[in-house]
């Protein structure tokens, strides 16, 4: 079911979470992946969501893009309640509204790195003109305008995900999530894609929502919030920081 | 649409040697079945030729009981104004008078027992394609007094050759026996050893001065320019000539309508089989085109795009997958039928024998109605369709959050 924002709900904020639960296998053995986690995240935020493996970051994540159902509790993205949304409105919800990069890059082998970037566009229905003009610009700002007709195999690991994110922006999505971008990532190509998330951040204020435990991404992040077994330890605003790759 | 059709064409060539093998399995199903079933097509149309131009007709009048009973009374009376009617419909294209009797044939060595066809030559050859059978000899307008001529089978069971006398022994108008001496003018094979072997052919008003003294018929064979009239024709003359028995050929011969029902539907008999069989292919390269791209399905519904989209996009590497390999079937088999269609393949070396004593060419010219290609790739795009029905259906019942959790 959908409603209307509540009073509860301030102007600023983009995403609202209210007392979020999980849990795996009631019936059987209970995993609680969430305790009553409430959020509010702010347009133009750069956050990251920390904690130890099995704390619930992905978890927290896939309730925010939609993915995931919780046992209780609700989401509210834009004013949205997208918990409860029938199937077909929610994918269609995610493909206006929420941009995501996985660890894993997930970007269509078959498909070039501009293929990949327009493929989001043709779902929209964009048309080619626009579509062709978001693709360059975006590619061209992931530095990778040299590399348009190359497959992700013809592609370091660094620039497949900076593929991903470039197609996470194509649909101009208002906000984007991003489990673990840098894990399969080298120092020096983690640190350049933070750099490019970090700018796109500053200067087109896109909201990005990293769940990771690697300490570069921490130290970017303007607010951290902590979680661990499922509920949330800590959530601080913090001065970012560039940690400089090793040599 | 377009969009789906180019990202199915580009899955199907992720493994080009898992879809190669399938596509070369898919061709080599189809055009083995399609040339098989040509061949059984060709022989099918061959005999039918053979049965319906060489004698049966399209239609045949008798007296009413003479099928049933074969007596030598049992002649056509009014036969002059049967002529005068089918010689004014615009349907006919020609007919032919015959005298029927059973009886036996002599010769110095042996006896045997034959049905003895008296048929008019101009009329008969005019209507019916049997002079073409004609292996040693002459035909019937022979200059010879009482010529006759037998099949190669009964010739050599007698030990007779052309310019030999035998003698026909058979019933007359009176039931009395009566017998007639003819020389063999020559030696027919129809390409039926049975036939070949059970009957002679002599000339009408020979065998009707034996019988009656005079000419009769107790057969009048009718060939038309369209074969499916023979339906409407039969129910006029039955309305016009009450007192006889009209009948078309699928009446006379119900064996061969029931040969030709079959052979219509013998394509789809063995490629039923043949697509079954593939489809169990189809349905295992899907699933494992499925089962390897989890993540990536999990992530196209993530970004957004619909599960009728996901639907789509499976069914449709099905049905392309497939039809690749059914369309160059196809070419392969058209042009392996057409330039069979055009040589013959020839059995007698493997079972001619046989096969002239079932009735059938020992030469046969295989043949496909180009509709059945239409038919055929309706079947197979079917069988896609049904096999990538499961596959579809699992990738329907990802789950994103499940999928993208995996690392």
């Amino acid at each position: 079911m959908i409603s209307e924002p509540t009073q509860e709900d301030k102007p600023m904020s983009i995403i609202t979470t209210h007392n979020l639960s999980k849990v795996y296998n009631p019936d059987t053995v209970p995993v609680h992946a969430l305790r009553d986690v409430s959020l509010e995240f702010e347009e133009g935020e750069f956050t990251t969501v920390r904690g130890p493996s099995g704390s619930g970051k992905t978890t927290l994540l896939n309730m925010i893009g939609g993915l995931d159902e919780p046992s209780s509790g609700y989401v509210v993205v834009d004013g949205v309640r997208i918990t409860g949304m029938p199937d077909r409105k929610l994918i269609n919800f995610r493909l206006n509204n929420i941009g995501f990069v996985f660890q894993s890059y997930n970007l269509v082998p078959v498909f070039t790195a501009y293929e990949n970037v327009t493929f989001i566009m043709l779902l929209q229905k964009s048309s080619k003109k626009e579509m062709d003009d978001r693709a360059h610009e975006l590619l061209d700002a992931v530095g990778l305008s040299s590399k348009l007709n190359s497959r992700p195999k013809e592609l370091s690991g660094g620039e497949q995900q900076r593929v991903a994110v470039a197609r996470a922006l194509a649909s101009r999505p208002k906000f984007i999530l991003a489990d673990e971008p840098t894990a399969n990532l080298d120092s020096k190509s983690a640190m350049n894609l933070l750099d490019m998330m970090e700018k796109m951040n500053r200067e087109e204020n896109v909201t990005f929502i990293f769940s990771s435990h690697d300490q570069r991404v921490i130290d970017r992040a303007r607010r951290v919030i902590t979680m661990v077994d499922g509920a949330i330890y800590s959530d601080e605003k913090q001065t970012p920081k560039r940690t400089e790759p090793a040599k | 649409m377009k969009m789906l059709i180019s990202i199915s064409w580009r899955n199907i060539w992720r493994h080009p040697a898992r879809s190669g093998v399938l596509i070369g399995a898919i061709i080599a199903g189809i055009w083995a079945g399609i040339v098989l079933s040509g061949w059984a097509n060709g022989l099918i149309e061959q005999r039918f030729n053979r049965v319906i131009q060489d004698e049966l007709t399209h239609l045949q009048l008798h007296h009413a009981e003479f099928l049933t009973e074969r007596e030598p009374q049992m002649t056509l009376d009014q036969a002059d104004s049967h002529f005068r009617w089918l010689a004014d419909d615009e349907r006919v294209r020609s007919f032919t008078g015959r005298t029927l009797s059973d009886g036996m044939i002599q010769s110095p060595l042996t006896t045997s027992g034959v049905q003895i066809r008296g048929v008019d030559p101009d009329s008969e050859r005019g209507t019916t394609t049997f002079h073409q059978n004609i292996v040693e000899g002459e035909y019937l307008d022979s200059e010879l007094r009482h010529p006759i001529l037998l099949g190669r089978k009964l010739a050599e069971k007698l030990n007779v050759e052309v310019g030999y006398r035998v003698v026909l022994s058979f019933q007359d108008l009176e039931n009395n026996l009566t017998s007639g001496a003819f020389t063999v003018a020559g030696i027919f094979s129809s390409g039926h050893t049975d036939y070949d072997e059970r009957n002679v052919f002599v000339r009408n008003r020979d065998l009707s001065e034996l019988i009656a003294g005079e000419l009769v018929y107790h057969e009048i064979a009718v060939m038309l320019y369209d074969a499916e009239l023979s339906d409407e024709l039969v129910k006029e003359l039955r309305q016009e000539f009450p007192g006889i028995s009209a009948e078309t050929w699928y009446e006379l011969s119900p064996e061969l309508r029931f040969m030709t029902d079959v052979g219509q539907s013998y394509l789809f008999y063995i490629m039923i089989v043949v697509l079954a069989a593939l489809a169990f292919g189809i349905l295992n390269t899907m699933l494992m085109a499925i089962f390897e791209r989890m993540r990536e399905l999990g992530m196209l519904m993530a970004i957004g795009m619909s599960k009728l989209r996901i639907f789509l996009m499976v069914m449709l590497e099905a049905v392309m997958l497939t039809l690749t390999g059914a369309v160059l079937g196809m070419g392969l088999a058209w042009i392996t039928v057409d330039y069979l269609g055009e040589r013959g393949i020839d059995l007698s070396a493997i079972g001619g024998d046989t096969m002239a004593e079932w009735g059938y060419d020992a030469v046969v010219y295989p043949s496909i109605p180009s509709g059945d290609f239409v038919s055929l790739t309706f079947l197979v795009v079917g069988v896609a369709l049904i096999s990538a029905l499961y596959p579809s259906y699992k990738a329907l019942k990802l789950n994103p959050a499940d999928v993208v959790r995996e690392k």
